[in-house]
């Protein structure tokens, strides 16, 4: 009889225990943080103070077409507030001397541009968005996305060139033997984790099935990251704090196109987002 | 004694199911410490928040927004144009080693392959000679049939010959450029090639190299000033 109330009462202490850990781990940091780091009034702010100082040096325009409902209205406004934001942000990068990549996520489209010009565009042939930016209202998600991110740190399975080095030759007999006839260089199999500021995680990965090696390095890749959120998920079991998920964004690319994104955007690029 | 064997016994009771209790605990708190469920809970989040902050405002006040709206696409639409080449160019892919030939209104009028830089560094000494093509966006500066290679001095350190006086008669190469050279600042240029069957390898000192025809068309569509945008 005493076991079975002993029982009882442990068990249902670790109850409470378990969800307490719920709450802490996952409730709270979800319902009361924001994932999509806190730029959402001044942004929407800055939206329309920019709007406001930009009629000024316009001339004045015929208003927009009645639209039918409110529902409608807003729409449309969001629209057109995606719209805003991507040539803002594209005239922004023009500026520079830097290329940048837009991912548009509407279009599923991935753009490598340089000072307005489209270099290269490739398709986006999947695409997993994770919950903590979906669940957003699309205006918190413009103001999320209304300066182009940065990236801060990328780790790939492809370097970004690869010189050879060549000792120069003391006669032209040397010379003569060293002469190789070149060959097509083999592409290596692309698995990117690219981190940008505000939180953002982009995963870019190659729609061919990888080779053998290429399998162990991406593998090598992946585990890399997945030991990172253990070490992290551990450390805040212990103190009892979570911090929030990183909202990611995957694509899958053909390999090529892969490559060639990245080996062409500069250390720190920019980039436009548009979904 | 009698108690002691009682005491054991409700501890090892105890311990049956209390330590299977605790490891299952112990799993359940780490999986819900996994990202996953986390990002699951965004999804339930998603159902009770996420509405606009737009709705609710007047018809007048949404109608402002979208004129001011239209209005900033169209201002920086226009600065971005203007950013834009006014003469046809030309996009090189050192990746793949493809060229594409766009008129101003950024359509293709030919593509095909090119030659770009090897990515090699030539050591002689204590000097270390880079080859690879610049990326960004360049000019053609100066157009030219039949122009004549005045050789630097690693084309000789390459081919193990001595380097020549900086006048020297040696340095005069006629075939190496081909047809027509355009000049895109810092000794870079797209040229013609004599090796047409490189074409396509990243082979060169960091210039572009182009197929006969190719380097025709493009010699005749591009003028100075037209700009070039390598990545």
């Amino acid at each position: 009889m005493k076991n079975k109330i002993a029982f009882w009462i442990i068990t249902f202490g670790l109850t409470i225990l378990i969800l307490y850990i719920s709450v802490i781990t996952i409730i709270r940091p979800v319902f009361t943080t924001h994932a999509l780091p806190k730029t959402t009034a001044r942004i929407i702010e800055k939206i329309v103070k920019s709007g406001k100082d930009d009629i000024k040096k316009q001339e004045d325009e015929p208003m927009a077409s009645k639209a039918d409902t409110n529902g409608d209205s807003v729409h449309k406004l969001l629209e057109f507030k995606r719209k805003e934001i991507l040539v803002r942000s594209r005239f922004l990068l023009a500026s520079d001397d830097s290329m940048y990549l837009i991912l548009d996520l509407i279009n599923d489209l991935a753009i490598l541009e340089l000072k307005g010009i489209s270099l290269h565009e490739c398709p986006i042939l999947h695409k997993e968005i994770s919950n903590s930016i979906k669940s957003y209202s699309a205006d918190a998600l413009l103001s999320w996305s209304y300066e182009p991110f940065e990236m801060k740190t990328v780790d790939a399975t492809i370097p970004k060139i690869i010189f050879i080095e060549k000792i120069a030759p003391k006669d032209t007999l040397e010379a003569n033997k060293t002469v190789a006839e070149p060959k097509e260089t083999k592409l290596g199999d692309v698995f990117i984790v690219m981190e940008f500021d505000r939180n953002l995680r982009l995963v870019i990965s190659q729609s061919e099935k990888p080779d053998v090696e290429g399998e162990k390095i991406i593998g090598d890749l992946k585990r890399k990251y997945s030991k990172a959120e253990i070490s992290r998920s551990i450390k805040g079991l212990l103190n009892f704090t979570r911090e929030s998920v990183k909202p990611q964004i995957e694509i899958i690319i053909p390999k090529s196109d892969a490559t060639i994104l990245y080996k062409a955007l500069p250390d720190n690029p920019r980039m436009i987002l548009r979904m | 004694m009698e108690f002691e064997e009682k005491y054991k016994w409700s501890f090892l009771n105890f311990a049956k199911w209390l330590i299977p209790l605790l490891l299952f605990c112990l799993s359940v708190s780490m999986i819900l410490y996994t990202p996953y469920f986390q990002d699951k809970a965004y999804q339930v989040k998603s159902w009770f928040s996420s509405t606009s902050i737009y709705e609710g405002k007047s018809e007048d006040a949404i109608e402002k927004l979208l004129v001011r709206s239209r209005r900033n696409i169209q201002y920086n639409e226009s600065k971005l144009e203007n950013l834009k080449p006014v003469k046809p160019y030309i996009v090189v892919n050192t990746t793949e080693n493809r060229f594409s030939l766009r008129n101003v209104n950024g359509d293709t009028i030919r593509t095909g392959i090119c030659s770009t830089g090897k990515n090699e560094i030539l050591i002689a000494g204590n000097k270390r000679i880079v080859f690879k093509t610049p990326k960004g966006i360049f000019t053609v500066r100066n157009k030219q049939q039949n122009r004549p290679w005045i050789k630097p001095d690693w084309a000789f350190i390459e081919d193990g010959l001595p380097i020549p006086s900086a006048r020297s008669a040696e340095r005069i190469d006629y075939s190496t450029l081909g047809d027509y050279a355009m000049e895109i600042g810092n000794g870079y240029m797209l040229h013609g090639t004599l090796y047409q069957r490189f074409l396509g390898l990243p082979v060169t000192h960091g210039c572009v190299r182009l197929g006969d025809k190719d380097l025709e068309v493009i010699y005749n569509t591009l003028s100075k000033g037209s700009k070039v945008y390598i990545y």
